[in-house]
């Protein structure tokens, strides 16, 4: 049970679903700042809210902002950080943090009805896409008001767990059954291309739960679902997705998990094992979080690497994009773990 | 579960009047919860069920069809839930004690501890089973296995070691600040050090000591204690200007001594006024005296193989030493005791305060009594100065009954019944005081502790007793604490740990709570699903995707719907589906609306022979779509394409009935299609035929309506035998 130096866990007294680091550009003198969504379900719908806090006291938030219903995404960018919810609505805060300048997005009829799981920053507009199989694209009105502008409406006929951009004017997303789909919004918002992906212990069709995008390689996404599956899909190859891990997959390696991988990331911290050819055709290493509690590196070809096995379910992974090799994790047993790759951070951990 | 409202005089709230059981002497009142369901009497129904956890769905339905008197916004029934989580039942000491969100900490960190023990567990009876060899070296270990489990769990309930924060510390503090005690923790420790830790057998007593030392603030919160006694004098110290002469401080002193609290009686002996450097010249007599005691106490020759840091004494590892020691030691004290210094200590408090020293550290059981309050202070006073060799639990049971005799304690509280129960080698007693007073968490985890090395424990607890249903008291307690988890929306994921450990009931129960759970988030189905791969229980998760993919098809998210049912590879429903959609594709033929169910098409991949019923759909699209190009354009090729999907269509024998006439009545316009027919003979004689079938089946009962108009039949008819004619003349 004792954890290593490297690895700290902090109990926070409710359920945490999601974490994210926060940009630090504000230079704030506690420290690095989290985000993190908990959920306490003994206070029924005012049980949901946004902590901000310090990584050096998660027992204090330094900013809570209640969201109506239990968050299902959650998103930092420069000028804001993002949340979705179980009801529909989208809430944004000013990177200044203070809770009253929060604007929100009704859930509802005239945005999204139920979960919106597919959230992400492209510059200046924020994509959500719903359960209810809608996307908005969501942008400032020019007076300070938010407008969120319909994309397309399944209605019903699929659902939208995950959504990244790859460019201000391309984005994709992923869902339960319908693969990963590619949007250009040049071409008339819709979609340009589609995958239904390649899935693991024989099913045709799995979920898929996060999208990852390399901000140098736009034609990469990265899928993470349902079965330890984790795929690439290259845009110039779009009818061959890439496996990366998943159960019994030909081309994959052992699986690094056989339950559902909630989060993938492409970690810039992992040094791809082969330098030379990796400019060229080989997928980047990707971080991934899982049901059964495995925070692991996968790689093409190569065995995974693992970082954590825990109790419990890892519901939620982020990277430091300042520091990558810091990583934060919530954990299903209302807590958040911070872990430290590398020695040189060991000196800097002891202090905080 | 119906039952019948009463009329409800007037008042219309009170649903069913609740009577005391007759068979019981005083019933207590019931619990009275006013529901606003909003719904007028008279109320015709009430069913009442559980729903997850501590929730209670009632749902009121009023009388149907009830004269309803045009008044249609009246509400007809309604569903309730009704939390009930309020009101603790057992463990409520443990609960006022420890928050909710710290139990749950506990909860969660014993889990790992919990199921390693198990899995070691069955594998040793696995290899004994296997072997058939007497496994004795195993289980020779095995109480170190449980005692690693017990240290681990022991964790979790805090160190009371550990100083709460790095602090300055003020010299003059008597107690040191620590983290709080619980009583859990003091429960935990008492069984670890009874009934596992067989490396502290022959220092039973001074263990005992030391857990005294940790927990005697938990025994009494009313009478008076040794720490209370301490904490009093501390608060009074800042005031004190000659603190020798306050009888509290030589009280306190004797207290502590008599716990064998050596650090802090040598540290509060140097508080004396003869110490300060302006009364040494004419003090010194008095301030030797005080010092040889100081160093008497701590010196003070203690059976144990170490101490922890800060503790006073002398260690000696065997008995021989140990005696030698002591004797050394006595003698010594008894020196002291008759020395002529007591004459020139001027002093009178002084004199009195440190003879008492020296009387408790002879074993003068008047002194002993004198300055212990609690029963278990003296009993522990006892082993420190007149039996240190006590060994068995014969020998201490008599010990604690005549010590209770001496200081009968009018509360009582669950630390002191549990240490009866102990020292009566009464493993029932034990448990019984474990469930009444710290909670169901404790007895689930302590059962391993009890029956570590304890042949009738081990018995008791897991004989199967018809009494129960058929389970052992090991299993029952599990269930209870099951229940427990599965009560709380966050700790319901770790009760399928303690489930599967129970051989009887668990399995049942378990299937039960995963059913249970809410369908309605996909995240949260995911982990039901997760569990019950782990548990192999695939009927169950089957039936879950099917209770999901319903919801979702229900609440207009046909494509989670779809994908649920194809993951439970449910096909009866997915052709029920298909039916649903052929009904709403039938009733609008001729709007755009397939571009609704094209999702859904896409969502079906090209797999569609796994969709049941539903590949019709796929063709019926294309044919649509075609059309809609040969009607727009009017171009030949896609009306001639569009003519052959329909053959197609009508020639495949998947295509249901009920298409027949809208496909045709879709294509009037197109069999009417100027200047040259596109359908020949031969299909304009299949359609025919299929219109004939179509009105001989008109005439069954289980035919269905495609409301289309009444004249679309004569319409079709109409078409097609204009269209025979034509292509009789086309044809060559």
């Amino acid at each position: 049970m004792a954890d290593s130096p490297l690895f700290r866990r902090h109990p926070l007294a409710s359920s945490v679903d999601l974490v994210r680091w926060l940009p630090s550009s504000t230079a704030s003198p506690s420290g690095r700042l989290l985000a993190a969504a908990v959920h306490d379900p003994s206070l029924g719908s005012a049980g949901s809210s946004i902590h901000l806090f310090p990584l050096s006291d998660t027992t204090s938030p330094l900013a809570s902002l209640p969201l109506p219903s239990r968050a299902t995404a959650l998103r930092s960018s420069p000028a804001a950080l993002a949340a979705a919810t179980s009801s529909g609505s989208l809430h944004l805060l000013p990177s200044s943090f203070e809770c009253d300048a929060a604007v929100a997005v009704p859930g509802g009829a005239g945005f999204h009805v139920g979960p919106v799981r597919g959230l992400d920053c492209g510059g200046e507009e924020w994509v959500t896409a719903g359960e209810d199989g809608r996307v908005h694209v969501v942008g400032g009105g020019g007076d300070g008001r938010v407008v969120a502008r319909r994309v397309w409406d399944g209605k019903g006929m699929s659902g939208y767990e995950a959504a990244r951009w790859a460019s201000p004017a391309e984005f994709a997303t992923g869902g339960a059954g319908c693969g990963v789909q590619w949007w250009d919004r040049r071409k008339g918002d819709g979609v340009v291309a589609q995958c239904s992906g390649i899935w693991g212990r024989g099913i045709v069709t799995g979920m898929v739960h996060s999208i990852d995008i390399n901000p140098s390689r736009k034609h990469i996404c990265v899928v993470g679902g349902s079965s330890g599956t984790i795929f690439a899909w290259d845009l110039r190859w779009p009818q061959q997705p890439i496996p990366l891990s998943g159960v019994g997959l030909n081309g994959t390696t052992e699986p690094v998990c056989e339950s559902e991988v909630w989060e993938v990331l492409f970690d810039p911290y992992t040094q791809s094992s082969d330098i030379i050819t990796s400019a060229s055709s080989k997928i980047l290493p990707v971080m991934m979080c899982s049901e059964d509690g495995i925070l692991a590196v996968v790689e093409q070809d190569e065995r995974p690497l693992e970082l954590l096995a825990e109790a419990c379910a890892i519901n939620s992974f982020d990277i430091d994009p300042q520091n990558p090799s810091d990583v934060v994790c919530a954990l299903e047993w209302e807590s958040i773990g911070v872990l430290s790759r590398g020695r040189d951070t060991m000196a800097e951990d002891d202090n905080c | 579960m119906p039952g019948m409202p009463t009329d409800g005089g007037g008042g219309g709230g009170a649903i069913v009047p609740f009577r005391g059981e007759p068979d019981q002497g005083t019933p207590s009142p019931p619990a009275v919860r006013p529901i606003r369901h909003g719904v007028a009497p008279p109320i015709f129904r009430v069913y009442i069920s559980w729903s997850s956890g501590n929730l209670l769905q009632v749902a009121c339905l009023r009388p149907p069809n009830s004269e309803g008197r045009g008044r249609s916004e009246e509400v007809a029934g309604s569903v309730v839930e009704v939390n009930l989580s309020c009101g603790g039942s057992g463990g409520a000491e443990v609960e006022e004690e420890i928050d909710e969100a710290e139990m749950r900490r506990i909860e969660y960190g014993s889990v790992p501890a919990f199921a390693l023990l198990q899995s070691r567990k069955n594998a040793l009876a696995d290899a004994a089973a296997m072997s058939r060899l007497s496994s004795v070296p195993d289980y020779a270990d095995w109480w170190q296995y449980v005692l690693e489990y017990s240290k681990a769990v022991g964790n979790l309930l805090g160190s009371p070691d550990s100083p709460l924060a790095f602090m300055i510390e003020d010299p003059k503090t008597i107690l040191k600040v620590r983290e709080k005690p619980t009583n859990l923790k003091a429960a935990w420790e008492l069984l670890e050090i009874f009934y596992v830790d067989k490396q502290l057998q022959s220092w039973l007593p001074e263990r005992l000591v030391d857990w005294l030392a940790d927990f005697d603030s938990l025994l009494s919160g009313t009478e008076s204690t040794v720490y209370s006694k301490l904490s009093n004098f501390q608060k009074k110290l800042i005031n004190l200007q000659i603190i020798e002469d306050d009888p509290d401080y030589w009280n306190g002193l004797s207290a502590a001594l008599s716990v064998g609290w050596l650090d802090i009686v040598v540290n509060m002996l140097r508080f004396h006024g003869s110490y300060q450097l302006d009364q040494m010249d004419n003090r010194e007599t008095e301030n030797g005296l005080v010092e040889a005691v100081a160093v008497l106490v701590s010196t003070m020759p203690r059976l144990r193989p170490n101490l922890p840091t800060g503790k006073l004494g002398q260690c000696c590892k065997t008995r021989p030493d140990f005696v030698k020691a002591w004797e050394k030691w006595r003698g010594q004290v008894t020196k002291l005791e008759c020395s002529a210094f007591w004459i020139q200590c001027g002093h009178q408090k002084t004199r009195d305060g440190l003879k008492t020293l020296l009387h408790i550290m002879m074993g003068n059981i008047k002194e002993l009594t004198a300055s212990t309050s609690h029963w278990l202070e003296l009993f522990a006073s006892h082993f420190l100065y007149i039996r240190p060799f006590t060994v068995g639990f014969e020998g201490m049971h008599h010990l604690a009954q005549k010590c209770i005799q001496l200081k009968p304690s009018s509360g009582t509280n669950g630390l002191t019944g549990l240490v009866i129960g102990v020292l009566s080698e009464n493993p029932e007693v034990v448990l019984a005081e474990c469930t009444k007073n710290f909670g169901p968490w404790l007895v689930t985890h302590a059962m391993e502790l009890l029956t570590a090395d304890n042949d009738y424990a081990d018995t008791m607890l897991h004989e199967e007793r018809p009494n129960l249903g058929g389970i052992s008291i090991d299993e029952l307690h599990r269930l209870v604490y099951a229940q427990v988890l599965c009560s709380h929306s966050l700790t319901w994921q770790i009760a399928p740990t303690y489930l599967s450990s129970c051989l009887n009931q668990g399995l049942g129960l378990l299937e039960i709570l995963l059913l249970k759970q809410p369908i309605q988030d996909n995240r949260l189905v995911l982990k039901t699903l997760e569990i019950c791969r782990l548990y192999e229980l695939d009927d169950v998760s089957t039936n879950i995707m099917k209770i999901a993919g319903i919801y979702h098809w229900k609440h207009g998210r046909k494509g989670a719907g779809v994908y649920w049912f194809q993951q439970a590879h449910d096909k009866v429903r997915l052709d029920r589906i298909a039916q649903q959609l052929f009904e709403r594709i039938g009733k609008s033929v001729t709007d755009d609306s397939f571009k609704q169910w094209e999702g859904l098409l896409e969502l079906l991949g090209p797999d569609i022979g796994s969709a049941g019923g539903l590949e019709f759909l796929h063709r019926y699209r294309d044919f649509k779509k075609s059309l809609q190009q040969a009607l727009d354009g009017r171009s030949g090729e896609a009306a001639r394409q569009t003519a052959d999907f329909l053959i197609q269509l009508m020639r495949n024998p998947s295509t249901p009935q009920r298409f027949w006439l809208p496909l045709l009545h879709d294509s009037v316009e197109l069999l009417n299609c100027k200047p040259r027919p596109l359908i020949n003979v031969a299909e304009t004689t299949l359609l025919l035929n299929k219109l004939q079938e179509l009105s001989l089946a008109k005439l069954r009962p289980d035919f269905s309506n495609n409301h289309l108009p009444s004249h679309a039949l004569s319409s079709v008819r109409l078409a097609l035998a204009s269209n025979l004619a034509r292509a009789i003349l086309e044809d060559p």
